[in-house]
């Protein structure tokens, strides 16, 4: 009898929670595009790096880092441009907002606290910005050992049909 | 043999704490009230508790959306089965398999170094440290819904059965 009652729920939201799905502004796809194949290309690499930054990876790699899972990404983008369009799962440190003082604290605690060899990944909109080399080296001078720059930015990481979160459309 | 009756009279009173019909009812709205309230952002957002369960890196990425439509039922219908007394033994059981899910998967969370907020009553953030706070909550929790599972009080069900 417990267990006709246990299936009698399970089958109840399964068909309240799939049905309603149909019907409403939040729906979902069923089954969602986590992992996607990746399309292997160089890393673009911006004409003012130096020596010493940070390195530069291209999407596939950036790809591999993603269903790793263990990675964060941070989009270093103004939080207007990061709410229309990031890659999934990232979270937003604008580097134009960055304080002048307490720099070190306040990334710190951007990032969570995780540990200083966690793998970071900056990235920015794309080619023309070059916010997620300036952060990378902020990260890389305060102690962060393991940061890259995927410089191809969220358009390219779009333009392969990787995961991309968006709570607004942009305004242009 | 005296002892062995003072021990037996303790696990009678407790036993009689654990079957207490106004504790069990007042845990079950308690607990019933928990899962509602859980379930309602989800519900309203389920691309929020997808993401949510993505941060986890547990469930299998073509799982995860389907495990975010139908949970926040399961959790919606318990929480109201227990409050109502309808299906209520069945939800007392989903309500414990729920409660050692989560803190199982919390607890693998912190254990692989995963900054998560918990995703229980709001959408998820990477990089935040309440998943520690989340784990103590859900072990509190389980207390109430383990005294469910081993209360035999029957009292104001609607259905007894």
């Amino acid at each position: 009898m417990i267990i006709r009652q246990t299936l009698t729920i399970l089958a109840l939201a399964a068909i309240l929670g799939l049905g309603l799905n149909l019907f409403t502004p939040n729906r979902i796809a069923y089954i969602g595009q986590y992992r996607t194949l990746s399309t292997g290309n160089d890393p673009i690499v911006p004409p003012n790096a130096a020596p010493g930054d940070p390195p530069f990876i291209a999407v596939d790699l950036a790809e591999l880092e993603f269903n790793s899972g263990s990675v964060i990404f941070v989009d270093t983008r103004v939080p207007e441009d990061f709410e229309c369009g990031t890659i999934f799962g990232s979270i937003n440190i604008p580097f134009d907002y960055l304080p002048d003082e307490g720099l070190e604290k306040y990334l710190d605690s951007a990032l969570g606290g995780v540990a200083r060899d966690r793998m970071i990944i900056t990235y920015c909109s794309g080619e023309e910005c070059d916010l997620s080399l300036h952060l990378a080296r902020n990260l890389q001078a305060l102690g962060y050992t393991r940061v890259s720059i995927f410089f191809g930015g969220s358009r390219e990481w779009e333009k392969h049909g990787l995961p991309i979160e968006r709570k607004h459309a942009c305004d242009e | 043999m005296g002892k062995a009756w003072a021990a037996d009279r303790k696990e009678t009173r407790v036993r009689r704490v654990i079957d207490n019909d106004l504790l069990t009812v007042i845990v079950r709205v308690a607990v019933g009230a928990t899962f509602i309230i859980a379930s309602v952002y989800k519900i309203r957002d389920p691309g929020a508790f997808a993401k949510s369960i993505w941060f986890y890196h547990l469930v299998p990425g073509d799982l995860i959306n389907l495990m975010a439509l139908i949970l926040p039922w399961i959790e919606l219908l318990c929480g109201l089965a227990l409050i109502l007394g309808l299906f209520y033994h069945g939800a007392v059981v989903l309500v414990n398999v729920m409660m050692v899910t989560f803190i199982f998967a919390l607890s693998i969370a912190i254990a692989r170094g995963i900054d998560i907020d918990c995703g229980c009553f709001k959408a998820g953030q990477a990089a935040t440290r309440a998943a520690w706070e989340a784990l103590v909550f859900d072990l509190v929790l389980i207390l109430f819904t383990l005294q469910l599972l081993f209360s035999r009080s029957k009292q104001w069900l609607l259905s007894s059965s």
